[in-house]
């Protein structure tokens, strides 16, 4: 089944990306992030057609603690933060509870 | 636990088995969690090397498509990006690791020629161009990211999973177990030696009664004898 690739994000953000080609994005203008952003994320979510989530990292601070959780743990789609550090989306705090070691650390 | 068992020898044969059964399993999902993590750790290595280069890419279309903006304008710049026509497919396969289903994903469509690209070349510029490029050049490295980071989730769940089934098996059903073999061993050792005991005491009861029994005809002989022997 063919997917497709989903931006989320403040226009600035997205507007590169529909520039290489994705169709599918969800425009949150930055003032409205807090109210809006957890919407968008979960329309993103329930969407079959999307395979791939691109957010910024900063981002995901403006979510919801459940909304937050599900889209971090989520494997269809998955999600690909951009930005911040290498320990992205939840991986690390995963990384640590199952092997026991903080593997990211640098 | 220890007082749900009856101890008898039925069950001991029984809980036998089970030990026996629990340390197969404890040690092939040691192998198993042990066999995951390695596996683990190479897809770590590379997931490393993918996110040194996503981040870098992600820096430079960011650049790119700032310039594009300042020389051009935001709306030039919108008005490209809306006109797109191509638009990157992904496709999803899986591939097995230890047990472990992760996916391979394919893309098509990302990287595009100018032409392929559908916003005409009279409207806009070079920088619109590279800021384009640069970002298909992004969304490729985050397919890579995207697979190699669900396959990290995906082992983690597992690891998590087959540990937690081993440090079961090692902290509480097989101590358990054993606390409930040697529970029904004493009680069995205690019924023995309490029928031992028991069959001591009976020897010894006959024993007396026997010996009061001859000693009752012994006297009773006797008592008849003499007079027979005085005739």
């Amino acid at each position: 089944m063919s997917q497709e690739i989903a931006v989320i994000g403040s226009p600035d953000f997205t507007t590169g990306f529909r520039l290489a080609g994705v169709r599918k994005f969800e425009n949150v203008p930055e003032e409205e992030k807090d109210a809006a952003l957890d919407d968008a994320v979960e329309r993103t979510l329930a969407d079959d057609d999307v395979g791939i989530i691109v957010m910024q990292s900063s981002d995901l601070d403006h979510l919801s603690r459940n909304t937050r959780k599900s889209v971090e743990t989520s494997i269809e789609p998955t999600l690909v933060t951009l930005g911040g550090d290498a320990g992205s989306s939840g991986l690390r705090e995963q990384i640590k509870r199952a092997i026991g070691i903080d593997l990211m650390d640098e | 636990m220890a007082k749900d068992v009856k101890p008898t020898r039925k069950e001991l044969m029984e809980i036998e088995d089970r030990i026996d059964l629990s340390e197969r399993g404890h040690d092939t999902l040691e192998q198993k969690r042990d066999g995951l993590i390695m596996e683990f750790m190479d897809i770590l290595d590379q997931a490393q090397e993918v996110r040194g280069g996503l981040s870098e890419n992600y820096e430079d279309a960011q650049r790119k498509l700032n310039m594009a903006r300042a020389m051009e304008g935001d709306v030039a710049v919108r008005g490209a990006a809306a006109a797109l026509k191509e638009h990157p497919e992904i496709t999803t396969q899986s591939k097995n690791i230890m047990g472990v289903v992760v996916p391979v994903i394919e893309s098509s469509r990302v990287k595009k020629s100018l032409d392929q690209r559908g916003y005409g070349l009279l409207g806009t510029s070079a920088r619109i161009d590279e800021a384009a490029e640069a970002y298909e050049e992004l969304l490729e490295s985050i397919i890579l990211a995207a697979e190699v980071e669900t396959a990290m989730k995906k082992m983690l769940e597992e690891i998590e999973t087959t540990k937690r089934r081993v440090n079961a098996l090692e902290f509480k059903l097989l101590p358990d177990l054993y606390e409930n073999q040697e529970y029904i061993e004493q009680k069995l050792e205690e019924q023995e030696r309490e029928e031992i005991f028991r069959l001591k005491k009976i020897k010894a009861k006959k024993e007396e009664e026997e010996k009061a029994a001859k000693e009752a005809e012994a006297a009773e002989t006797s008592d008849v004898e003499p007079v027979t022997a005085d005739d």
